[in-house]
C-alpha cells in the first residue's frame, strides 16, 4: 500500500536465531537505561518496583516516564496537570501496543476504505483533508489502563501511574464523511480500524480495532491530523488517527491505514479477547466470569496542587485545586472528600463535555494533618467516582477516588 | 521534518472548497536505544533468547511481584496468542529466572510500607 516501511518490518521479523543474536550484542553495548536517561521518578507503586526513569529523551517529548522503550510507552508526570487544561503534545502519553514505522512519507500514504461499503477506496492523505468540513474537538485520550500499576492487589501490564492520560484539541473530518466517500452497504453492524503498527512475529495479532456503527457516525468522531494546532507527532500517530471522544484511547487507532466497516461482531483478537473486564465485580479469586469490551470512560479527578505527602501551613487557608472529567459525559460536579468533609469544588470554565476542566476549593484554616482526602467528581449521567477500587484483573478503567495524604507544619 | 501548515483560504470563491488548505509532508523520528541489561542468575540466558526480542528487560523487571504460576501462565500466553518462538522447555527456566529477579528486588526494596 505505498506505504513507508519501519526497519523493524519484514526484514525484521524475528527468528529465534536472531533474537539470540541481537539480544547477546545489544547486552554487551548498552548502558543500563537509568544512568543512560538520568533522573528517577517514583510513582508510588504499592509494593513496588515503583522507580522509573524520567527523560526528554525522546523525539518531540519533554520530561516523560519511561515505562518501555520500544515500543515506546511514555508516562505523563502530575505536574504536568498543575495547571491549565489543555496538555502540550511534548507531554502527552504515548502508547504502542506493537512496534511502528519510524519514518512515513506522506505522498505515499494511503487509507484502504473497504468491507461493507459500496465501493472500496484507497485514499491519499488529500482525499481525506478534502472528504468534509474540518472540526475541532476537544477531547481527553486515556490509557484503558491508566493507573493499573496502583491496583491492588496488584496484576501484570504496563504498570502506569495515573499519568497514561491527556487533553488536547484535536482536529479532522468526521469519519462519517470519510465513509461516505465509500458508502456504507447494508448491514453494517461495526467500523474497524487498523494502522501501520505491526506485530514482531507472524501470527500474533495485529492492532485493530471497531466501534459500532451508531459511534462511528457521531458527528464529534474524528479522523484527525492535527493535535493542539500542530501535525499529529509520529510518536502520536502521525498522519492520522481515529478520535472517538468519551472513549479510552485503545479505539484511537494511530497511523490509519485501514477502515473496515463489518456486518457483524468483530472477533478479532483485541476485542473479542483483550481489552475486557468482568461483566460484573469480581474478587481476585474469581475464575472463568463473563465480560464485557472496556469502551466510555467513567468520572475522575485529580489533586494536582499538593503532592501526596506534601506540607500544609498550619492554621492557614488551604487552597486545593486540580483537574476532573465526566468521561463519556460532561462532569458535573466535584466534591472534596476524607476527613467527614463533603465540600463542594468551583469549577472552572467549560471547554467541552470531553475535556479536563479544572476545580478548585479553600479550607478554612488547617490546624492538624488531612490524611486521605480526595476529590470525588461525578458526571451529567449520574455516575459517581466510587468510595473503593473495582478490582480487575487486567486493571482497567480504574476512577476510584484517589486520596492523597497533607502534612501540617 | 514533519509538517503541516493550515493556510486560511484568503478568498472563498463561490463553489470552491471552503475549508482550509493542509499541508502534509514526511515525517521521521529515531527512537533511543533500548537496553538489555538483565541482573545474573540462573535462567538469565534463557529469558535473553526467549523473552527480550519483544520485551525490553526495563519492563520485565517493572513488574509487580507475581507467583510462579503466574509466569507460567504469562510465557504459555506468548507462545499461544502471540506466536512468540519461545522454547517451551526453557519455560521453566524463564519462571525460575523471573521469580527469583523479583525475589531480589523485593529485598532490596526493603520491607516497604503498603501505603
Amino acid at each position: 500500500m505505498g506505504v513507508t516501511k519501519p526497519e523493524q518490518d519484514a526484514g525484521a521479523r524475528l527468528t529465534r536465531r536472531a533474537l539470540i543474536a541481537g539480544a547477546g550484542g545489544a547486552a554487551l553495548a548498552a548502558p543500563v537505561l537509568a544512568q543512560e536517561l538520568g533522573q528517577m521518578i517514583d510513582l508510588g507503586l504499592p509494593g513496588g518496583p515503583s522507580l522509573r526513569p524520567l527523560t526528554p529523551a525522546f523525539p518531540g517529548k519533554g520530561e516523560m516516564i519511561v515505562q518501555r522503550i520500544r515500543p515506546p510507552l511514555l508516562e505523563t508526570p502530575m505536574e504536568a496537570f498543575s495547571e491549565g487544561t489543555i496538555t502540550p503534545n511534548d507531554r502527552m502519553f504515548v502508547r504502542w501496543n506493537w512496534d511502528m514505522p519510524s519514518a512515513v512519507k506522506a505522498a505515499d500514504h494511503r487509507v484502504a476504505v473497504g468491507g461493507a461499503v459500496k465501493a472500496p477506496l484507497s485514499l491519499t492523505l488529500d482525499d481525506i483533508a478534502n472528504a468534509g468540513e474540518h472540526v475541532e474537538v476537544t477531547a481527553i485520550n486515556q490509557c484503558a489502563g491508566n493507573g493499573r500499576g496502583l491496583s491492588e492487589p496488584r496484576v501484570t501490564g504496563t504498570q502506569w501511574g495515573n499519568g497514561a492520560m491527556g487533553c488536547a484539541k484535536w482536529t479532522g473530518v468526521r469519519l462519517k464523511d470519510v465513509l461516505a466517500k465509500a458508502g456504507v452497504a447494508a448491514g453494517a453492524t461495526r467500523v474497524r480500524f487498523a494502522g501501520l503498527d505491526v506485530p514482531l512475529t507472524d501470527g500474533a495479532p495485529q492492532f485493530i480495532k471497531s466501534i459500532p456503527l451508531d459511534i462511528a457516525m457521531r458527528d464529534d468522531v474524528l479522523v484527525a491530523w492535527g493535535m493542539n494546532g500542530e501535525p499529529l507527532p509520529l510518536l502520536h500517530g502521525y498522519p492520522l488517527r481515529i478520535v472517538v471522544p468519551g472513549w479510552f484511547s485503545t479505539y484511537w487507532v494511530k497511523m490509519l491505514s485501514t477502515i473496515e466497516v463489518l456486518t457483524g461482531e468483530d472477533d478479532s483478537y483485541y476485542v473479542a479477547k483483550s481489552y475486557r473486564m468482568p461483566a460484573a465485580p469480581i474478587t481476585p479469586d474469581d475464575k472463568d466470569f463473563p465480560t464485557v469490551s472496556i469502551t466510555t470512560m467513567p468520572p475522575r479527578a485529580f489533586i494536582t496542587s499538593h503532592a501526596d505527602g506534601a506540607a500544609l501551613a498550619r492554621g492557614k487557608p488551604l487552597a486545593l485545586e486540580g483537574i476532573a472529567m465526566g468521561g463519556d459525559a460532561a462532569l458535573a460536579r466535584v466534591d472534596l472528600v476524607g476527613q467527614g468533609l463533603e465540600l463542594p469544588c468551583e469549577l472552572g470554565p467549560d471547554e467541552g463535555r470531553y475535556a479536563f476542566r479544572r476545580w478548585s476549593v479553600t479550607l478554612p484554616a488547617v490546624m492538624q494533618d488531612l490524611a486521605g482526602i480526595g476529590v470525588r467528581a461525578a458526571n451529567a449521567n449520574g455516575i459517581v467516582q466510587p468510595e473503593t477500587l473495582v478490582w480487575n484483573p487486567s486493571g482497567y478503567a480504574r476512577n476510584v477516588i484517589e486520596r492523597i495524604t497533607l502534612r501540617a507544619q | 521534518m514533519r509538517g503541516l501548515i493550515i493556510i486560511a483560504a484568503a478568498l472563498a470563491l463561490a463553489g470552491c472548497e471552503s475549508e482550509p488548505k493542509v499541508t502534509f509532508t514526511d515525517a521521521a523520528i529515531t527512537l533511543p536505544d533500548d537496553p538489555l541489561e538483565l541482573p545474573e542468575g540462573p535462567g538469565r540466558e534463557a529469558v535473553l533468547e526467549n523473552c527480550t526480542a519483544c520485551h525490553s528487560p526495563s519492563t520485565m523487571l517493572q513488574q509487580p511481584k507475581v507467583s510462579a504460576e503466574k509466569w507460567q501462565s504469562i510465557a504459555e500466553k506468548m507462545i499461544k496468542v502471540y506466536k512468540a518462538p519461545v522454547d517451551p522447555k526453557a519455560i521453566p527456566q524463564i519462571v525460575q529466572y523471573m521469580v527469583a529477579v523479583q525475589a531480589a528486588g523485593a529485598e532490596q526494596q526493603g520491607a516497604a510500607p503498603a501505603p
